[in-house]
């Protein structure tokens, strides 16, 4: 598959480095002339993580703590209570299932529709398809304000604000145009010859989509799947606008949004909002050094078969 | 029955049943378009893309036309709408003092992020393209800010650009700023410093996600145009005029293009960041305000037309000069 062509080539990269002796003594030379590169990406990646250990740090200082000169990177003691008492603080266990719940449906929604209509653009010959494409390719560039107004009032007429619906039942219908692009580029890479086969054995459309197609393309889903999740999980606007109180009935988005604004009435407590926003980012992060090749193949197919 | 499982309960029961129907209409597509004369692969094709189909018409189609019907009306929800010809969009255009600020708030902001990150992140990945050791670990590390959702991103920053001393940011630039005889500024709470905040986040979320597309594009150009280029003697920078760029163009447009609609578009970050009385706010949150707290549906109708046409012009402009710019292989080869 492509898909792992792309870091087969950039460990190939890497490896060039490596070798005999000699040239590792080049090796080093070059590396040593690429000094002042490394010096720059450091700088950015302090760049990059300075934030991240920053917020680390906050979580765990008590009130008193936030605001001293100059600012202390490792609070004395660490008081990793915040968290729970952070979470305590608003009902985030309900919130929690909240998201849960809607994620897991958005994200069932997207995966089977996308799958099911690229598999459609991809291989059948019907009147229009190629217009029909472009249509769902300029979709992209749709501001979503434009059809907002619209689409919550729908969910009115359906008597659906305040609940689950909007968040959820949509993705059947497959919303994300990207996800059909990615999956219809990976189908369109399978051999005709491998389908042909499998017809020949008496499998129809369907059963060549489901035993034969879905298992080719198990990369590219994983990435579909992982922007999916962190989409869906992620997602505040769909909450601000569609859910309302009572507070058990937030996602964490949500939740986290109504936990800042009523803690800025008071003294500013940075370091629960800092443990809330740490563990509300924290299942991404933990997704994301798990399938870290499907997360960085999926954005980058789009720059690159774009 | 706990109230929670009773919401999840009746939202499942809708989800179910819109899949079943849904299902229920591709295979009525297919029998039904095959008895109509239709070939068996074209049927076929038609039923795969029926729940797009669907939504295109529910979810995109109707809601544009509805919207624009909507910009043409006073539109509280709770009436019915009523039609006022032009009234929103002269509003907009010259009734209203907080909507152009926010115009031009917007569009400086997008006019900022985009170049910026477009640059540091082509930067960053000609660098980490140069065969630096550990090449995964640096990409995974400049990757990183991008998960994080953009709503904590925003919380994060605004917690950096603390106006007192111990700000992060603040605390570690006084020295900087004195040398002007300067204080260090309230960054978000500084009606002319905030946009420069917001610029500063967004280029932190954004650059690592873009680097490692720019890489990807790097890797796929062909090393013997480089190596072509070392015999004819060319240097670092012709190689990358010459080579580099335009075969970096393609990724490059899909950049511009996507980064043109997400900025004007910023949405979260702002309703997470309070910003300052008096101050204009970003385009897309002066719009939730007027339809979702002030129920102007109507106007903030218009609001989301006046959007649309801008990233299209934008969308446009950008594509309309692509040709100028943007190298295609399998043009070349015509």
């Amino acid at each position: 598959m492509s898909l792992r062509g792309v870091t087969a080539e950039q460990v190939g990269g890497a490896a060039v480095l490596g070798g005999s002796a000699r040239e590792g003594r080049r090796g080093l030379r070059k590396q040593l002339r690429l000094l002042p590169v490394y010096i720059l990406l450091g700088l950015g990646g302090i760049f990059a993580l300075v934030p991240f250990i920053w917020m680390l740090s906050t979580s765990l200082k008590s009130q008193a703590q936030l605001f001293v000169f100059p600012p202390e990177w490792i609070p004395d003691p660490a008081l990793w209570s915040n968290y729970a008492e952070a979470w305590t603080a608003l009902p985030f266990s309900a919130m929690l299932m909240n998201t849960i719940f809607v994620t897991a449906l958005a994200m069932f929604g997207e995966l089977a529709s996308a799958s099911l209509v690229a598999y459609g653009f991809a291989r059948f010959n019907f009147p229009f398809r190629n217009i029909l494409f472009v249509l769902m390719l300029s979709t992209m560039m749709l501001p979503w304000v434009v059809t907002l107004i619209p689409s919550f009032i729908i969910w009115r007429v359906l008597g659906q604000i305040n609940t689950y619906d909007p968040l959820t039942v949509g993705a059947l219908f497959a919303w994300g145009p990207f996800y059909i692009f990615l999956l219809r580029q990976f189908f369109l890479t399978v051999s005709r010859e491998i389908e042909e086969a499998a017809i020949v054995d008496g499998a129809n459309s369907m059963q060549v989509f489901w035993h034969v197609m879905l298992p080719l393309v198990k990369p590219v889903l994983l990435a579909v799947a992982v922007l999916s999740f962190q989409g869906n999980w992620n997602n505040f606007r769909g909450a601000l606008i569609y859910l309302q109180q009572p507070i058990e009935r937030f996602t964490m988005p949500l939740g986290l949004q109504f936990f800042q604004a009523s803690l800025s009435n008071e003294a500013p407590r940075w370091h629960y909002m800092m443990a809330m926003s740490g563990l509300m980012a924290l299942p991404v992060i933990v997704l994301f050094f798990l399938a870290q090749r499907q997360f960085i193949e999926g954005i980058q197919l789009g720059g690159v078969k774009g | 029955m706990p109230l929670q499982l009773q919401w999840y309960l009746s939202t499942l029961s809708h989800y179910v049943g819109a899949a079943i129907a849904i299902v229920a209409l591709m295979w009525l597509t297919n029998k039904g378009l095959r008895r109509l004369g239709l070939r068996g692969d074209a049927a076929m094709g038609l039923a795969l893309v029926v729940p797009w189909l669907l939504g295109l018409l529910i979810w995109n189609a109707g809601p544009i036309v509805a919207s624009l019907y909507f910009s043409f009306t006073d539109y509280n929800i709770l009436q019915a709408p009523k039609f006022v010809g032009l009234d929103n969009y002269e509003k907009l255009i010259s009734g209203d003092p907080n909507f152009w600020p926010s115009v031009r708030l917007t569009m400086v902001y997008a006019a900022l992020t985009v170049p910026l990150g477009l640059v540091g992140s082509v930067v960053a990945a000609i660098m980490l393209n140069q065969g630096v050791k550990g090449i995964g670990l640096w990409r995974t590390l400049y990757y990183l800010p991008a998960i994080l959702p953009a709503f904590v991103t925003a919380l994060l920053w605004r917690l950096m650009f603390l106006p007192t001393r111990s700000g992060l940011v603040n605390s570690a630039t006084e020295p900087i700023w004195s040398l002007f005889g300067d204080k260090p500024p309230g960054w978000f709470l500084d009606r002319d410093m905030l946009l420069w905040g917001f610029v500063i986040m967004s280029f932190w979320g954004v650059f690592g996600a873009n680097t490692v597309i720019v890489l990807a594009g790097l890797k796929n150009i062909p090393r013997d145009l480089y190596e072509a280029a070392n015999v004819d003697g060319a240097g670092v920078w012709a190689r990358v005029r010459h080579i580099t760029l335009p075969q970096l163009s393609p990724t490059l447009f899909y950049l511009i293009v996507m980064g043109i609609i997400a900025a004007v578009q910023v949405f979260d970050q702002p309703l997470f960041i309070q910003l300052p009385a008096g101050s204009p706010t970003f385009l897309n949150v002066y719009l939730y305000g007027q339809g979702f707290q002030f129920f102007q549906m109507g106007y903030a109708s218009a609001i989301a037309w006046f959007m649309f046409v801008i990233i299209l012009l934008l969308t446009l402009a950008v594509f309309r000069s692509s040709a100028a710019w943007v190298y295609y292989e399998s043009e070349a080869r015509k």
